[in-house]
C-alpha cells in the first residue's frame, strides 16, 4: 500500500476493522474503532482513517461532517488510494458523477489493479455514457478477472454500445465455449442476446444461421419465433414468414402486428386479400377480437356495412360498453362515418318501436332492454365526436333516461360538456358519476382530472385523497408515486389561476421524476449481467438515453417555459413593497380589513409551514431509516421546492432554457419546441439562437401561423439592430430560403393574403400588422372578429383569438371585445368562455379564482 | 385498429405505470416496473388501443427463492374502465401464464385480490380458473383483507410439451445439451 503514512500493526488491524465495518453496515462500531485511532495523537490526522470515518459518517446521514473528515484525510494523504477511493465515493453518492470519475482514475493512479475501484468506475462511465471510458475499464477488468462471467459480460457490451459487433460477438463466441456455468434460462438469454447483435450489425443471414443453430436451446419460444419472423421478411423467405406468424398467431390471436406481418408475408395484392385471411381467422377463432375488428379497416362500401351492422349489433346485444371507443379510429373515412350513423339511427327507431335492430326481424325474439340503451350511448359519443353537442346531449339524456345509474352515462355526459366548453358542468357530471363507485379509481382519477381543468385544485386533491396513502397529503404521495399527470394537469390550473409558483413546483416535480429515472439505472448495470437479461438491459440504456421525450415531460416543460416567459415579461412585484404601497392610501377601515387579512394570510402561511416543516421532518426520518438499512439507496436531500422562491427566480429566461434543452435534443420534430426556443432567444436577444429556431420549424412547417409571428419580429429584430460581420453574413445566408421578402410589413402583407381564410393564420397576421403598425388596428381587429366566412372556426381558435384581444396584443379594444364574445356566444352556446362575467353576488370563492384566468 | 396484445419492453413502462395510477390504489415507482422488466421480460404484458396507449396490462414475475416448485406471481393487473368487458383481462393473463411455463417452468401462477373486489374474484375464479388458497388479514395498506388466490398451470404444460413433440415429429433434431429449455 502506497500510504504516504502506514499504521503500526495495532492500529492497521483496527483499519481493517473499519473497513469490515463500512461493508457490514455497523457505522457506529465503525466510528469507536476510528476514534481508537485518532485518538492516538500520533494518528490522529492520519489521512485513511480521517477518510474511512467521513465515509462512515455519510452513510449516517451527517454529511458535512463526513465532506470536512474526508478531505481533511485526503489533503493528508494525497498519494492514498483510499482516500481518493472513498472522496470518489463520497461525491457519488451525491449524484456528482463527472468529480466523482476525476477522484477514482486518481485513485487509480497509486492503485492500477484494483478491482473494486475499477468496478466502481466503470459503472459511473455507463451511467454516463462514457462509452469509450467504459470499454477502456472492462478491458482492464476482463484482464485482471479473466475467470469471472461479469467480466466476459461487460467487455462484450462495452464493444456492442460502441458499435464494433465483430469485436463483440467474438468475445461472446469464445465466453460461450468457455467452462463458465449458465443456467438454462441465463443461456437462453444470452444467446438472444448475441442474436440481437448480430442483426444490430446488419447481417440478417447470419443472424438467421445464429438461430436455426441454437432456437432449441432458447427457451423463449415467442422471441424466437418473432426474430425468425422479422428476419424471414427481410431476408425476403415469405412462405417460411407465413410459416412463421401463422404459428404465432395460434399463440396470441390479439397480436395486430402478426395480422399485418402475416399479410406482408403472404404478399397480398390488395385490401380483398388482407379481408379473406382476416375472415378466415375469425373462423379459426371466434373469440378473437383482432380478427373481426381488424376487417372493418379493409372493407368498404357495401361489404363494409354488412360487417359493421353485424359488428354493431353484437356489441349493442351484448352491452359493451367500449364499442364506440373501439370503431373511433374508423372515423377518418365520412362514408364509414355516414353508415355507421344511418345503422345507429334505424337501431333506435326500431328499438324504440318494437324492440328489434330493424323491421325486418319483427318475428325473431326480441333484443334485451338494454340494446336501446347502448345504441342511446353510442350515439351520444358518436355525435359528440362529430362536434354535434346538441344531438348528443339529446341521446346522453335519452340513455339516462333509460337507466339512470350506469355510471359511463355521466362520464360521457361530462365529456360532452368538457368538449362544448363548459368545464364547470363537465366536473359536476364526473362528480356524480363518482358518486356512484367510489371504489373505482379510474372514475376517481377522471373526476379529478376534470376538476383540475375547472380549476379546483383543493377539490381535486380531496377526490384523490380518497386512494392516496392515510396520513399523507395526498399530492405528497402522488408525488411519491411519481404521478406524473396529475401534476402537469395541476401545473396547468395553478398557471390559469396566476399562481406561477405552484405552477413552476409542479413542473419541477415531473422534471424530478425524470431524474430519479436516470438514477434508476444505476442498481442495473450490475444486477442486469448477473440476471443475463442483456437485451433488456440495452433496451433499458436506450430507454433512458431518450426518456425525457416522452410527452409527460414535453408537456411539463413546455408549462414550465410559458410560466417562465410570463414571469420574465411580468415580474411580480417584490411583496414587501407592494405592502407598504398600499397602506398609505388606505382609509381606516379598509386598512382595519386588510391588516385583519393579513394576518389570517400570516396564520395559514405560518400553519403551512409548520405542515411542511413536518412532512420534510418525516421524509428525512423515512430516508434516514432507509439509509441505516442500505448505503445504497441514500439520497441526497433535494432542495425543496419552494414556490415563492421559483416565481421569483433572477434568470427566469435561463431556468426556462435548461427546461428546453432536453425538447431540443429529444423533441425536436415537434414544432412547438423552436417556437418556444425563438421566445426565450427572443428575449434575450441572441440573433443566431432566434435564427436556429426558426430554421428548425420552417423545415418542419413553413406556413405556421405561430411560426409567422417569429418571423415578423425576427426581421424587426434584424432590421433594428443594425447587424454587422459574421453574423450579418450569416443570417443573410441562412435566411434566403425562409424569407420571400426581407421586409417586415410586405411579408406580412403577403402572409394575410395568402392565408386570408384561415382564422388561427388571420389572427397572427393581425397580430403583426398591428405590431408593425398600430393605426391599422381596426383593419387587425376586422380581420379576426369577422368569423363568419373564415376555415378553423372551432373553440380553440376562437378562445386564442379571444385571449389575444383580451391581452392587448391589438391594443384597446374593448367594444370589439363584447362584439366578438356576443358572435362566439353564439357558435359556442356551451362555451363558458365567451359569456359575460357572471353578477358579483353569486360568485364565490372558487369562481373569484377562476376570473384571474380572464 | 383493433387492440393489439403483445408483450410489453422497457419503453412501455411509463405507461404501465400511468395505467396503474389511473385504475388501481396500488401504485409503484418506476424502479420496481424496470425491477420486473429486467428480471423477467418475457412476463408482463399490455394491451395497447390504435394510437399505442396503453388501456390495459399484467405485470408479472417468478417467485424467487424457490428454485424445486418455481411459480409465477401477478404483481398488478389493470383494465381501464374504458375499455373494460372486452376480455382483455383474460387474454393478457393467459399471455403471461403461457410466459411463465414457457420460459421459467412455473408450475402455478398466484395473486393477491381485494375482499371487496368482486369483479376480480368473479374474472380469476370462472375465466381463469383460479382458486382461493387462503385468506390474509390485512394485506392491503388500508387494512383490507387480501384473498390469495392460485392457478394451476400443467394445461399449458400439456400445450407446451405438444408443441415439442410436434417438433420432434417433424423431424427437427431436438439436442439435449444440458442447457436446453426444459427446466424440471
Amino acid at each position: 500500500m502506497p500510504s504516504s503514512n502506514p499504521l503500526p500493526p495495532k492500529e492497521n488491524a483496527l483499519f481493517k476493522r473499519i473497513l469490515k465495518c463500512y461493508e457490514h453496515k455497523q457505522y457506529k462500531n465503525g466510528l469507536k474503532f476510528a476514534k481508537q485511532i485518532l485518538s492516538n495523537p500520533k494518528y490522529s490526522e492520519h489521512g485513511e482513517t480521517l477518510a474511512m470515518k467521513g465515509l462512515t459518517l455519510n452513510c449516517l446521514g451527517r454529511k458535512e461532517e463526513a465532506y470536512d473528515h474526508v478531505r481533511r484525510g485526503l489533503r493528508n494523504d494525497l498519494q492514498s488510494h483510499v482516500c481518493w477511493h472513498v472522496y470518489g465515493l463520497l461525491q457519488r453518492s451525491d449524484k456528482k458523477y463527472d468529480e466523482a470519475i476525476k477522484c477514482y482514475r486518481n485513485a487509480l493512479k497509486w492503485d492500477k489493479d484494483n478491482i473494486q475501484i475499477l468496478r466502481d468506475l466503470s459503472l459511473l462511465q455507463i451511467q454516463m455514457r462514457d462509452l469509450d471510458g467504459y470499454k477502456d475499464t472492462r478491458y482492464q477488468l476482463f484482464m485482471l478477472r479473466p475467470a469471472q462471467r461479469a467480466s466476459w459480460i461487460g467487455f462484450a457490451i462495452s464493444y456492442h454500445l460502441l458499435r464494433d459487433y465483430e469485436m463483440a460477438l467474438k468475445i461472446l463466441d469464445t465466453f460461450r465455449n468457455s467452462p463458465m456455468i449458465c443456467y438454462d434460462y441465463e443461456h437462453s438469454e444470452l444467446l438472444l442476446y448475441q442474436n440481437m447483435v448480430i442483426q444490430e450489425s446488419g447481417e440478417s443471414e447470419q443472424a438467421l444461421k445464429h438461430l436455426d443453430k441454437y432456437s432449441d436451446q432458447i427457451c423463449d419460444k415467442i422471441t424466437v419465433k418473432e426474430t425468425y419472423g422479422k428476419l424471414r421478411l427481410e431476408l425476403g423467405q415469405y412462405s417460411e414468414a407465413v410459416e412463421v406468424y401463422t404459428d404465432l398467431l395460434n399463440l396470441n390471436p390479439e397480436n395486430t402486428t402478426y395480422y399485418a406481418r402475416l399479410a406482408e408475408a403472404e404478399r397480398h395484392a390488395g385490401p380483398e386479400d388482407t379481408l379473406r385471411m382476416l375472415q378466415r381467422y375469425e373462423e379459426l377463432f371466434p373469440r378473437a377480437l383482432a380478427p373481426r375488428r381488424l376487417q372493418l379497416n379493409y372493407a368498404t362500401g357495401d361489404q363494409f356495412k354488412s360487417l359493421v351492422d353485424q359488428y354493431l349489433r353484437k356489441g349493442l346485444h351484448k352491452g359493451v360498453p367500449p364499442l364506440f371507443v373501439n370503431l373511433r379510429s374508423l372515423y377518418t373515412d365520412q362514408q364509414k362515418v355516414d353508415t355507421i350513423q344511418s345503422l345507429l339511427l334505424e337501431y333506435k327507431d326500431a328499438l324504440k318501436v318494437h324492440g328489434h335492430f330493424s323491421d325486418q326481424e319483427k318475428k325473431n325474439p326480441r333484443e334485451p332492454a338494454s340494446a336501446l340503451l347502448w345504441t342511446y350511448y353510442y350515439l351520444a359519443q358518436h355525435y359528440d365526436y362529430l362536434g354535434c353537442t346538441e344531438r348528443a346531449l339529446k341521446e346522453i339524456n335519452a340513455a339516462i333516461d333509460h337507466t339512470p345509474t350506469l355510471i359511463e352515462l355521466f362520464v360521457t355526459k361530462g365529456r360532452i360538456y368538457k368538449h362544448a366548453g363548459d368545464v364547470q358542468e363537465a366536473y359536476k357530471w364526473l362528480d356524480d358519476a363518482q358518486g356512484l363507485d367510489t371504489a373505482d379509481r379510474y372514475i376517481n382519477s377522471k373526476c379529478a382530472k376534470y376538476m383540475l381543468r375547472a380549476n379546483l385544485i383543493k377539490e381535486a386533491e380531496e377526490t384523490c385523497g380518497k386512494f392516496t396513502r392515510e396520513g399523507v397529503l395526498a399530492m405528497e404521495n402522488l408525488n411519491e408515486m411519481q404521478c406524473m399527470w396529475i401534476q402537469t394537469e395541476a401545473a396547468r390550473a395553478y398557471q390559469r389561476l396566476g399562481k406561477y409558483g405552484e405552477a413552476l413546483k409542479k413542473c419541477h416535480e415531473v422534471d424530478r421524476h425524470f431524474s430519479e429515472i436516470m438514477e434508476d439505472q444505476f442498481d442495473f448495470h450490475t444486477y442486469c449481467m448477473r440476471k443475463m437479461t442483456l437485451r433488456s438491459y440495452v433496451g433499458l440504456l436506450r430507454l433512458e438515453d431518450v426518456l425525457r421525450s416522452h410527452p409527460f415531460y414535453f408537456k411539463a416543460a413546455k408549462c414550465a417555459i410559458e410560466v417562465y416567459l410570463r414571469l420574465h415579461d411580468h415580474p411580480l412585484p417584490d411583496p414587501t413593497q407592494a405592502q407598504e404601497i398600499d397602506t398609505e392610501n388606505l382609509a381606516p377601515s379598509e386598512l382595519k380589513k386588510l391588516r385583519n387579512k393579513q394576518r389570517k394570510q400570516r396564520r395559514k402561511a405560518e400553519l403551512e409551514r409548520q405542515q411542511a416543516a413536518q412532512a420534510q421532518e418525516k421524509r428525512e426520518q423515512h430516508n434516514k431509516s432507509r439509509q441505516q438499512t442500505d448505503p445504497d439507496l441514500e439520497q441526497p436531500t433535494l432542495d425543496e421546492l419552494i414556490p415563492e422562491k421559483l416565481e421569483r427566480a433572477e434568470d427566469p429566461l435561463e431556468q426556462a432554457i435548461k427546461f428546453l434543452q432536453p425538447l431540443q435534443q429529444l423533441a425536436s420534430n415537434r414544432i412547438e419546441t423552436h417556437l418556444m426556443a425563438f421566445e426565450i432567444y427572443f428575449r434575450k436577444g441572441r440573433t443566431l439562437l432566434m435564427l436556429q429556431s426558426i430554421k428548425r420549424a420552417h423545415q418542419l412547417d413553413a406556413n405556421n401561423p405561430d411560426l409567422h409571428a417569429c418571423l415578423v419580429r425576427f426581421l424587426q429584430h434584424t432590421g433594428a439592430s443594425q447587424l454587422e460581420g459574421a453574423v450579418a453574413e450569416v443570417v443573410k445566408r441562412q435566411t434566403s430560403g425562409i424569407f420571400s421578402n426581407s421586409d417586415a410589413v410586405q411579408l406580412n402583407a403577403n402572409y394575410l393574403k395568402m392565408n386570408n381564410k384561415s382564422l388561427p393564420h388571420l389572427l397572427q397576421g393581425a397580430r403583426m400588422l398591428y405590431l408593425l403598425d398600430p393605426s391599422a388596428q381596426a383593419k387587425a381587429l376586422s380581420l379576426i372578429t369577422n368569423i363568419d366566412g373564415s376555415e378553423g372556426v372551432n373553440l380553440e381558435n376562437c378562445t386564442r383569438v379571444l385571449e389575444a384581444l383580451r391581452n392587448g396584443d391589438l391594443g384597446q379594444c374593448d367594444s370589439s371585445i363584447s362584439s366578438y364574445t356576443a358572435k362566439c356566444e353564439k357558435h359556442f352556446p356551451y362555451a363558458t368562455a365567451f359569456r359575460p362575467p357572471e353578477p358579483k353576488s353569486i360568485v364565490n370563492h372558487q369562481d373569484k379564482e377562476n376570473s384571474i384566468k380572464n | 385498429m383493433s387492440i393489439n396484445i403483445r408483450c410489453a419492453s422497457t419503453e412501455d413502462l411509463l405507461n404501465i405505470q400511468h395505467c396503474n395510477l389511473q385504475c388501481l390504489p396500488e401504485n409503484y415507482q418506476m424502479k420496481y416496473y424496470l425491477y420486473h422488466a429486467l428480471s423477467w421480460p418475457q412476463l408482463s404484458y399490455v394491451a395497447e388501443d390504435e394510437k399505442g396507449r396503453i388501456v390495459g396490462y399484467v405485470l408479472a414475475k417468478m417467485e424467487e427463492d424457490c428454485e424445486d416448485n418455481p411459480h409465477g406471481h401477478i404483481t398488478s393487473l389493470a383494465v381501464k374502465r374504458s375499455h373494460r368487458r372486452l376480455g382483455i383481462a383474460q387474454k393478457l393473463m393467459n399471455q403471461a401464464s403461457r410466459a411463465m411455463v414457457e420460459c421459467f417452468g412455473a408450475k402455478y401462477v398466484s395473486l393477491h385480490v381485494r375482499r371487496s373486489n368482486r369483479a376480480a374474484l368473479n374474472l380469476y375464479t370462472s375465466s381463469l380458473q383460479f382458486e382461493v388458497s387462503e385468506v390474509e388479514p390485512k394485506y392491503y395498506a388500508d387494512g383490507e383483507d387480501a384473498y390469495a388466490m392460485k392457478r394451476d398451470l400443467s394445461s399449458f404444460y400439456q400445450e407446451k410439451n405438444a408443441a415439442k413433440e410436434k417438433v420432434n415429429k417433424d423431424g427437427t433434431p431436438h439436442m439435449h445439451t444440458g442447457r436446453c429449455c426444459e427446466h424440471s
